[in-house]
């Protein structure tokens, strides 16, 4: 699997970071998604999942 | 014809749920026309799907009428566009990239939670050493989270019944104009001041790394812009979560074997609070206008028409969980709506999580005989205000 985020329009409400730690980080200036791992392993699915489900900007995308 | 009523909680139908009325309309999908309180018109979303396209779409459904100009006469749709909870794209995202580090960084979250635990240790104890009943919502619930937001902010003591009197006049439906300028205004009075000594004077509260964190940006935050989020964040920041903790606690109480859940196991209260928050959360809807011609769920709107959307009514869409209308402290959270969704999703939802979890392991922890001391139906509810609830819960334990 592959992630991308959009940057620009995140809105730092930190929710990917609750939900998949391991994937993704808050920068520490502006609280702007950070990708960690942008092929991530498989046993990290279901979280990237949840975490585009609670992403409320909507600036996660899984492509399988 | 005249429109039927956008429907609304009511204390003598069902303290926990939406409106009967949602559940068809959400099954079919159906986006009808109502009439709001304000007397506004409005198209009616009422399934998850629908609710989430709406809030997901800040280009199709401007938030600039005001979150809540359905419900509130003090702040009509046409009323000039003064804050950034009425703002779209990038000069919206601008104030949120200010208020992120402050309030939803996981790093800056974790410095938090001792002082919220601090806050609710200090409160059951007042608690545990009162006559019974004890008020919950005035003594506990309401007093805990004016003393989180105003120690973030650092709001002194002696300024913080400022808060109770601006989140009083804004939530309250009948509120006109002119009071909520004259409720506002010493508050705003109070935070214009602080903004000036916090420039020279900067201490480790979010008012004075706001400034700081801005000062180098392209476009540092003016003192208006700075007393209108820190403004923004004390009167969104309390009444709303204490109402959560309150109503949520009645309700948990009142469903057998959902205390118990807790009681037994006190972390159960991470994903306690989140399923609260999607059980009850916004039962009186969110308003967008349309600022295209569209369509939802088939339905189409024109540029310029409202939109509310149901927010309870979709989080109980069996779209979201199979068993949505049943309340389960144990339940993985979910991409439920009850923090709003899209770019005005609520900046301080991970702050509102802190203090719902650490009340509630709190209390299961230290006060597992925790019980309503009066029969549900002698409770009065808030039927005035768009933050619902009890007005007060009289609680007892042994
Ligand atoms: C359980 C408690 C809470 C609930 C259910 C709640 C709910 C919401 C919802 C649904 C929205 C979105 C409104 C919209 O889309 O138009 C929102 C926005 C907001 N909330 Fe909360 N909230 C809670 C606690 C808090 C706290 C603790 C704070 C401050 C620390 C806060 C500050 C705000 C602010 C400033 C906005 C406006 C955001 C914007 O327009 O960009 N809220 N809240
Ligand atoms: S959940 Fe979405 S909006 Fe929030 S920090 Fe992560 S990417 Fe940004």
């Amino acid at each position: 699997m592959k992630v991308t985020v959009d940057r620009d329009l995140c809105i730092g409400a930190g929710n990917c970071a609750l939900t998949a730690p391991a994937v993704f980080d808050q920068d520490v200036e502006e609280a702007v998604v950070i990708l960690l791992d942008e092929s991530p392993p498989e046993s990290e699915l279901v979280a990237v999942r949840q975490a585009v489900d609670r992403c409320p900007a909507a600036v996660i995308q899984l492509h399988p | 014809m005249s429109l039927p009523a956008l429907p609304l909680p009511s204390e003598d139908v069902q303290p926990f749920d939406p409106p009967p009325e949602y559940a068809d309309l959400r099954s079919s999908g159906e986006v009808i026309r109502v009439a709001c309180p304000t007397g506004l018109d409005a198209w009616l979303v009422s399934d998850y799907a629908g609710v989430r396209e709406v809030l997901g779409d800040g280009r199709r459904f401007s938030a600039r009428p005001g979150q809540a100009s359905h419900m509130l006469a003090s702040y009509g749709p046409d009323a000039p566009v003064d804050n950034f909870t009425r703002w779209d794209g990038p000069e919206h995202i601008r104030i949120r990239r200010n208020f992120a580090p402050q309030v939803t960084h996981a790093r800056r979250l974790a410095e938090l939670w001792p002082l919220v635990e601090r806050i609710t240790d200090e409160a059951i104890t007042a608690m545990l050493a009162s006559p019974q009943p004890y008020p919950l919502h005035s003594r506990f619930s309401t007093s805990i989270t004016t003393s989180v937001i105003a120690e973030l902010i650092g709001v002194p003591p002696a300024e913080r019944h400022l808060l109770g009197q601006a989140a009083g006049a804004l939530f309250t439906t009948s509120t006109t104009p002119q009071e909520l300028r004259e409720a506002l205004t010493p508050l705003y009075t109070y935070l214009y001041q602080a903004v000036a000594t916090r420039r020279v004077q900067p201490g480790d509260d979010v008012l004075s790394r706001m400034i700081e964190h801005s000062a180098d940006s392209d476009r540092p935050l003016t003192d208006g812009e700075l007393t209108e989020m820190n403004a923004a964040l004390l009167v969104a920041g309390f009444d709303t979560t204490a109402s959560m903790i309150t109503h949520g606690l009645v309700t948990l109480l009142n469903k057998p074997g959902e205390w118990e859940k807790l009681v037994a196991d006190p972390d159960v209260a991470t994903s306690a609070a989140d399923e609260l928050v999607r059980y009850l959360g916004v039962g009186t809807g969110l308003l967008r206008q349309a600022t295209e011609d569209t369509e939802i769920n088939g339905q189409k709107i024109k540029t310029g028409e409202y939109v509310v959307v149901a927010v309870q009514s979709g989080n109980r869409d069996p779209a979201l969980h199979a068993d949505a209308d049943a309340l389960d402290v144990a339940r993985k959270p979910g991409p439920h709506l009850g923090f709003g969704h899209g770019a005005h999703a609520c900046v301080g939802q991970q702050i509102a999580r802190m203090e719902l979890t650490t009340v509630l392991r709190a209390l299961a922890t230290r006060v597992p005989t925790l019980r309503v001391a009066v029969p549900l139906d002698s409770l009065r509810w808030k039927t005035d205000s768009v933050v619902r609830g009890p007005v007060e819960l009289p609680v007892a334990w042994s």
